[in-house]
């Protein structure tokens, strides 16, 4: 019997021969990332010290920070924050990332996507590197343990893999195939396992459609998702890894815990509707529902071709009157690519409102919406309360869908206007 | 080693994917004061359930617990009732590692939902891996722990446990079950 993927990654981090689902081994992170929240960095950053001792990180390149929740910063206490977060850097010689985008797609540019890799951070959706064939675990506050030792406990997981098949339709996204695959498989599906995406129609997804499927994975109960990189997923990850590692790809003959295949041709847009990511549901019972504010944007979308789609939906046409429509390029690059690309003028001509890359957005501190109000969002959730009140409702669909809706105030398909 | 857990089953919630949240109620999760939460605990579920909780009780759950985005607050507020760990069908993996973390005993038991009916009298043994209904006299075996969880319960936490030295990088165990509940 062959090995997965993960098996081979997480053997070479435990200097092991080889692992199999079900181990446990003591495994010791290529890279450990973290963006400052309270409750999380603060906290780890006191903990090391008053817990444990420890006065600075033994090796600050294997750690990398970014400031991308509260910002830019709308009180005192926020900015003190970041000041720690800065001091804390700046005292151990961690690299930091302010201001560069969502922490997530930044890791990708920047280079912490590196195929092979085994990375860790607090939050669950750090999954994304998974495009890159790196294995990334949010594994909450036991972050922790990779900030005091040098290695953390670890059990191998089993893989569940899902092939894709057939041909995406116009105006039906990434997001619209993970949404299938939750509803298809069930929010369980994976539960503790690593989802990893293979099949012939992978090659149809982009590197970023790619980002938000894996970005997502959590919802399918998996502890990550990952790929074999092919050609184009090392392309652009390779000239920009941060470490080198031989690229490490899964046997033909390793072992899955179960293997799925789900084909795409059919699939239409979807919605997910309020309050659990575990409802999918067609699109087109949907439409015509009366929605008052859409996000594009999260480290599970915003990304080029996010914007690209929305910019063709809306080209021309205005965002209905009242209707609030936040645009998030995900990180500076991007926005910069869009600016070029004259992405920017056409929303923002459309009557959007288009920030810099932040958080911000997808948890509610900002653009906040209060009691009976309903939003259309490519976020990365939609519990009560996510947004804004808890009486507030989320619909979670694909950027073209967003951008249709702002046209219409309400639920709409977007393949009319493609 | 892990000591037993012996207690009535205070509640169960039977929904698929429970999101935790509702405990405390998603308008509350921000709160930290852990009496204030304790107040509020359970009042959409049962409003006298802090008059009937005794220190030790159970919480029984649903398959795929603590789906969706779980916050530490609603837990919080249970252990402050006295509430002594939770027994569910299985458990939504980012739930799982935030109580283990924590110190609050969690244990995956497919079947859990089919043994007990409220109040009745559990215990649940982590050396035999079982779950005995002393009310009913049943019994339904419970996932394994992995090795690193079982650290963390009986050291009494996250911290605690990384105050211990450090295992040894051979493995401390191979899972025993194709469907172990810890990653």
């Amino acid at each position: 019997m062959g090995y997965t993927i993960t098996e081979k990654i997480l053997a070479r981090v435990s200097g092991k021969a080889a692992v199999k689902a079900g181990d446990e081994v003591m495994a010791k992170p290529d890279f450990v990332i973290a963006y400052d929240f309270p409750g999380y960095t603060d906290v780890y950053f006191r903990q090391m010290k008053e817990e444990f001792g420890i006065e600075r990180v033994a090796e600050p390149d294997r750690y990398a920070i970014f400031i991308d929740h509260m910002v830019p910063a709308a009180t005192p206490k926020e900015e003190e924050l970041h000041i720690g977060t800065r001091q804390w850097c700046a005292d151990n010689g961690v690299p930091l990332y302010e201001r560069r985008g969502i922490g997530h797609q930044v890791a990708a540019e920047v280079g912490y996507a590196v195929p092979g890799a085994f990375v860790v951070h607090f939050d669950g959706h750090i999954s994304q590197l998974g495009t890159f064939g790196t294995l990334a675990m949010g594994i909450r506050r036991n972050l922790l343990e990779a900030f005091v030792r040098d290695r953390i406990s670890i059990k191998v997981p089993q893989t569940v893999r899902v092939n894709l098949h057939g041909t995406l339709q116009k105006g039906v996204m990434a997001r619209d195939v993970f949404h299938h695959l939750v509803r298809t498989l069930g929010p369980a599906s994976c539960r503790f396992q690593v989802l990893e995406i293979a099949g012939p129609a992978l090659s149809q997804i982009s590197n970023e459609g790619l980002q938000t499927i894996t970005a997502l994975a959590m919802f399918t109960g998996a502890v990550t998702a990952i790929v074999n990189p092919d050609e184009g997923r090392l392309a652009y990850a390779l000239p920009r890894a941060k470490k080198k590692i031989e690229p490490v790809f899964g046997d033909p003959d390793a072992e899955y815990a179960a293997v799925h295949d789900l084909d795409l041709t059919n699939l239409e847009p979807l919605v997910v509707i309020p309050p659990t990511p575990a409802n999918s549901r067609n699109l087109s019972d949907f439409l015509g529902l009366e929605i008052h504010a859409g996000y594009l944007g999260s480290c599970a979308s915003g990304r080029l071709e996010d914007l690209r789609i929305a910019a063709k939906v809306l080209q021309g046409r205005q965002v209905k009157s009242g209707f609030q429509l936040n645009v998030v390029p995900t990180s500076q690059e991007i926005m910069a690519a869009a600016g070029r690309e004259g992405l920017i003028s056409i929303l923002a001509e459309a009557g959007a409102f288009i920030s810099s890359p932040s958080c911000d957005y997808c948890f509610g501190r900002i653009a906040t919406m209060t009691a009976n109000q309903r939003a259309v969002s490519t976020g990365t959730l939609n519990v009560r309360g996510r947004m804004g009140s808890p009486d507030s409702e989320i619909y979670l669909c694909n950027a073209a869908t967003v951008a249709a809706s702002a046209i219409e105030g309400a639920i709409a398909d977007p393949r009319k206007y493609l | 080693m892990l000591k037993n857990l012996r207690g009535r089953v205070a509640f169960i919630f039977e929904e698929e994917n429970f999101d935790v949240d509702q405990i405390v109620g998603v308008k509350n999760i921000k709160i930290t004061d852990v009496i204030e939460l304790a107040k509020l605990a359970m009042q959409s579920y049962d409003q006298d359930f802090h008059a009937k909780v005794r220190p030790g009780d159970l919480l029984v759950g649903g398959p795929n617990f603590g789906y969706g985005h779980p916050h530490y607050p609603p837990m919080r507020a249970m252990l402050h009732l006295g509430i002594g760990g939770v027994i569910a069908e299985s458990f939504s993996p980012g739930y799982w590692r935030g109580e283990i973390s924590m110190g609050f005993p969690q244990a995956s038991c497919s079947g859990i939902l089919g043994l007990v009916e409220r109040w009745d009298e559990l215990e649940l043994d982590w050396d035999k891996n079982e779950v005995r209904n002393l009310t009913k006299g049943r019994t339904l075996l419970i996932e394994p722990l992995s090795y690193a969880d079982r650290q963390m319960l009986d050291a009494g936490g996250l911290i605690p446990y990384l105050k211990r030295p450090m295992p040894s990088a051979e493995p401390a165990q191979r899972g025993t079950s194709s469907c172990n509940a810890q990653a």
